[in-house]
């Protein structure tokens, strides 16, 4: 039985370059956000939030290790930071509160489940998490009630939707290319099939 | 210059820049630090000025979703506006200009730090000073590599694909194209880490394990200067926006 | 003294597998000695250098039984990193032994492991790059930037630094340029040095081995010996397990009457009656196709790799239906680089392509997998299912076909990439970079015919290889790249008289020049 809560160098790796590769697309997304945000308004932010929070669902569900979803989220940050993104290192810390609300969920489950319902909380933890956050940078406490719960409710169905459900999807299909095999995830179903 | 200067330092003095880009809400400022990233990359690091123009341009497109947003459709994104009244009532211009050059100007401060670092060097500055593991070190240094080469990854997945389907290639990928590339880049992301571990494996690299380091340039009373002439340069630019201003 | 590596009864098998990849396999390395091993593709060579340190079953999933001793020690009594003072890879894929990083990285990455004093480093790597005949100016050069050959050569000079007294080759010289196959083939097997070697084409390889061990298809030992003995008396059975034999040796086995085993070919073709001309000639050259209008042209283009320098400058070329042609030249004279732009992948720089559009059987036989069966690949192409069951069966992949494709040995890949382009009606210009790399003596022998049949069928083929005797055995025309230009164009056989200009281009003459010289006094 491998051990629990260290990290292999293959799963070291793994995290990073998940890390790496989301940092771009989250780069493509935030263009993506921007068209759309010119269209409908500033909820949009709400909306779309749901995605910047992807690669730690999908880190952990693969690796399942304590960590990997804060670490693999912080990472995504760098390297947008890196590849110049206008938010600037306040993301790294943007990152860092994103992958806590996601670890937290797994946390919850002592870091044993990743079933689709567990992936969506983990969704919804760091959707919950992020907004305390944006409340305290932006100021939430002015703006309407009605307004604050409709954001809220719309960011916390996007870390379900775009963070959990999408995750899970993306998880199933790299599982399809074979190359999670020998990564936990592949230990997983084999035994569950077994 | 730049090539040279102790990764550390340099990393330290181009956060400064963008932190201070994000704290000091002023065009002028932001076209300062922009102009002089530009003026570095180019005359200092010898990057070509076609190369830096095509650099700007998804910075470009980043700020100008800034500025659509916040000029021409009205709706103020409350970045905008809060960052407005961190800096004391309305700003001097349309805060969409202001966070249009900002971007450019904290991309091209990015840029001037990602050109002219050699990863190898910085990780192994990162090892050298702050103690990082080396696993966490290589990790590191594969995803900053890897971050190059998805581009020329992703043409030879369009073109298997374009061969597979019996079409020609389109020059530039279309919307649905690119998002269904996004599952075999994640496949050739994560093979390559596989690889990654197992020629690691096979080279001796090990957690714990005591191990030496390609020598590296050591920090000299030149990269001090620099970077104190950096943050004085700083400092002076953002007093006399400052007194300018009121 | 302990055998450098011992396997005792070593049976290794994949998780998920459902039967042993290899084994049960018992052979040993002395001290020093230095070993080819021989097998079919599929034969298990791979899986069983793998198990030499215990990256398999550790790092790669698996199964083991029986005793693998390095040293004297058990494998398992240490950690496969641990192994890494004893044991060098350069894996069957340079993107296996390397990471990707910058080639002095690259180089420096195992020495700093081992704690190598920080200020011995950098002369280590230097003098690395030096003995396997790198530029000192590809210290910054990153590794996916560099050509398939190139790869190869930095993984070894990466092998160099790590100074290993064992040797673990798969298939080192594959990509190679015949000069440089010679030279990377010298510095691997230097005399006193353990090594374990795996190659299809033994020829570069012959000379500096100790002992010949072959696998059968069964996936245990066959034959063992001295290298010439093994290839004079076990010639035919080596064939019939699919394993490459020189030229020397086949023509010997075809005409035992007239071609002496103990002679250099040169002398001993000249005992061979003229009558058996057409049968030499068979033998070594193609039958002719007519050929027919022209399909893919270049004018006057400047090629470079995508995101890459311009690398040949004003190629003019055409290719036309019926035609095989042979595309040649050292490691990174932009063969790669002109297989895109023909086939008009790439748009050139400058100048012009015209004509039908083609499709290149990459160098890297992954890039063309991307389903989860080789079944379902080859259902891919909208086949009956009795031509599916056929082809499967053509490209000898009905034993893998549940599998997935990145599970396949490097020679059932490159097998099912070629059959990917190869059935189907899609593309009439076709270009195959570096088919043989890989291929076992039967694969070789039937890619040969398929590729005249699709010629035959009116596709123009062009064919980039390193194997000047499969050049000469499939094409009639040739292209030598060297220095950025094309400098030659002309008939295959030709090209292949011509040793100097070979030479000047870091090839050697094929192993069927003294076959071209008979035949020209003949006729
Ligand atoms: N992960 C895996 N799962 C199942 N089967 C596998 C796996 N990896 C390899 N195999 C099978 O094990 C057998 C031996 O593979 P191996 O790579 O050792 O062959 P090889 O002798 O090196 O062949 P080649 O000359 O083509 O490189 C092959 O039939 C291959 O398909
Ligand atoms: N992205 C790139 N940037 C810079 N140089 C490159 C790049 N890609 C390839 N090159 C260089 O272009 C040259 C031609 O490469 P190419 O892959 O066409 O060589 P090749 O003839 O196919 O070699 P091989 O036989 O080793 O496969 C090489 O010298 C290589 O180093
Ligand atoms: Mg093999
Ligand atoms: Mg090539």
């Amino acid at each position: 039985m491998p051990n629990q809560s260290v990290w292999t160098l293959r799963e070291t790796l793994v995290t990073a370059v998940l890390g790496a590769v989301f940092g771009v697309l989250y780069l493509g997304w935030v263009q993506l956000w921007l068209v759309l945000q010119a269209v409908f308004g500033a909820v949009t932010m709400d909306v779309v939030m749901g995605f910047w929070f992807i690669v730690s669902i999908i880190a952990a569900a693969i690796i399942r290790k304590p960590g990997v979803a804060l670490v693999s989220e912080v990472m995504a940050a760098a390297v947008q930071v890196l590849l110049g993104s206008p938010a600037g290192v306040l993301l790294l810390l943007t990152g860092l509160v994103q992958g806590a609300g996601a670890e937290a969920v797994f946390a919850a489950t002592r870091w044993r489940r990743y079933s689709l319902p567990v992936l969506m909380a983990a969704g919804m933890g760091a959707a919950v998490f992020s907004f305390v956050y944006t409340w305290i940078r932006f100021d939430y406490g002015s703006l309407a009630p009605g307004l604050l719960i409709a954001m809220f409710a719309l960011r916390l169905a996007s870390g379900a939707l775009l963070g959990g459900l999408l995750g899970h999807y993306i998880v199933k299909a790299l599982y399809r290319t074979g190359v999670l095999s020998g990564l936990a995830i592949d230990r997983d179903t084999r035994v569950a099939r077994a | 210059m730049l090539r040279s200067f102790h990764p550390l330092l340099k990393l330290t003095l181009c956060l400064a820049w963008i932190i201070a880009s994000l704290v000091v809400f002023r065009l002028s400022f932001q076209v300062a630090l922009f102009a002089a990233a530009t003026l570095l990359l180019i005359a200092d690091a010898r990057v070509p000025p076609l190369r830096v123009l095509l650099l700007m341009v998804p910075f470009a497109l980043f700020g100008f979703g800034f500025f659509t947003t916040s000029v021409l459709f009205r709706a103020e994104s409350g970045f905008a506006l809060q960052m407005a009244q961190e800096q004391g009532g309305t700003p001097d211009v349309a805060p969409g200009i202001v966070l249009f050059f900002r971007v450019l100007a904290c991309g091209m401060a990015s840029a001037v730090f990602a050109l002219t670092t050699d990863p190898g060097q910085l990780v192994r500055a990162l090892m050298q000073h702050l103690r990082l593991p080396p696993p966490l070190g290589f990790s590191l240094m594969q995803a900053m590599h890897i971050v190059p080469d998805l581009r020329a990854e992703m043409l030879e997945l369009r073109m298997a694909r374009a061969i597979r389907l019996g079409r020609p290639l389109r020059r530039v990928p279309a919307p649905g194209e690119a998002i269904t590339l996004a599952i075999p880049l994640l496949a050739y992301a994560i093979r390559r880490a596989t690889r990654a571990a197992l020629s690691f494996e096979a080279r001796g690299l090990q957690p714990g394990r005591r191990r030496s380091n390609m020598p590296q340039p050591p920090i000299t009373w030149i990269d001090w200067t620099l970077l104190t002439l950096g943050l004085a340069a700083l400092a002076m630019i953002t007093a006399v926006i400052h007194t300018g201003a009121t | 003294m302990p055998d450098a590596l011992a396997y005792d009864r070593v049976a290794l098998r994949h998780d998920g597998a459902l039967a042993d990849a290899v084994g049960p396999v018992s052979l040993a390395l002395a001290p020093g000695e230095r070993v080819l091993l021989l097998g079919a593709s599929g034969a298990g060579k791979s899986t069983l250098l793998h198990a030499a340190t215990g990256l398999f079953p550790e790092s790669i999933p698996g199964s083991r039984r029986g005793e693998i001793l390095l040293g004297g020690c058990p494998v398992e009594s240490r950690r496969p990193a641990d192994w890494a003072d004893t044991c060098g890879y350069l894996f069957q894929d340079a993107a296996q032994t390397l990471a990707g990083f910058t080639v002095r990285d690259e180089i420096a990455f195992a020495p700093e492991n081992q704690g190598i004093e920080a200020r011995r480093l950098p002369g280590l790597v230097a003098e690395s790059m030096t003995r396997a005949g790198i530029p000192q100016g590809w210290a910054d050069r990153r590794i996916t930037t560099l050509s398939g050959g190139e790869r190869q050569i930095v993984a070894l000079a990466a092998l160099l630094a790590q100074g290993a007294p064992v040797t673990l080759a798969d298939e080192p010289a594959a990509s190679l340029a015949p000069a440089a196959a010679r030279r990377m083939v010298g510095l691997l097997l230097a005399q006193g040095h353990a090594a374990m070697v795996v190659e299809h084409k033994p020829g570069p390889v012959l000379d500096r081995i100790d002992r010949c061990v072959a696998l059968g298809r069964d996936g245990r030992v066959m034959i063992e010996g001295a290298p010439r003995d093994v290839l004079r008396h076990h010639g035919a059975a080596l064939a019939k397990a699919g394993i490459a034999l020189p030229l020397a040796a086949r023509l010997q086995l075809s005409l035992p009457d007239h071609i002496n085993p103990d002679l250099p070919l040169q002398a001993a073709l000249a005992r061979v009656p003229p009558a058996r001309a057409q049968w030499l000639r068979d033998a070594v050259l193609p039958t002719p196709i007519p050929s027919g209008e022209t399909l893919a042209t270049l004018d006057g283009a400047d090629c470079a790799p995508a995101f890459g320098p311009v690398v040949l400058r004003d190629v003019s070329l055409s290719l036309r239906a019926g035609e095989v042609l042979a595309i040649l030249g050292p490691n990174g004279a932009g063969k790669s680089t002109l297989a895109a732009c023909l086939s008009g992948l790439l748009p050139p720089r400058a100048g012009r392509r015209t004509g039908a559009p083609g499709a290149v059987v990459f160098q890297n036989p992954e890039a063309h997998f991307s389903r989860e069966s080789v079944r379902s690949e080859i259902e891919g192409l909208n086949h009956a299912p009795d031509r599916v069951a056929r082809i499967l069966d053509d490209w000898a992949l009905t034993t893998v076909a549940g599998q997935h494709p990145f599970t396949l040995s490097q020679g059932q890949k490159r097998r099912l990439s070629l059959a990917l382009l190869a059935e189907t009606d899609r593309w009439p210009v076709l270009i195959l970079d570096e088919p043989t790399a890989g291929l076992d003596g039967a694969a070789e022998a039937a890619l040969a015919q398929r590729i005249r049949a699709l010629a035959r069928e009116g596709r123009g083929i062009a064919l980039i290889t390193h194997d000047m005797d499969f050049a000469l055995s499939v094409a009639e025309r040739a292209v030598l790249l060297n220095r950025g230009a094309v400098q030659f164009d002309g008939p295959c056989r030709a090209l292949m008289r011509n040793s100097a200009r070979l030479s000047g281009a870091g090839l050697l003459p094929p192993e069927a020049a003294p076959v071209l010289g008979w035949l020209e006094a003949a006729c």
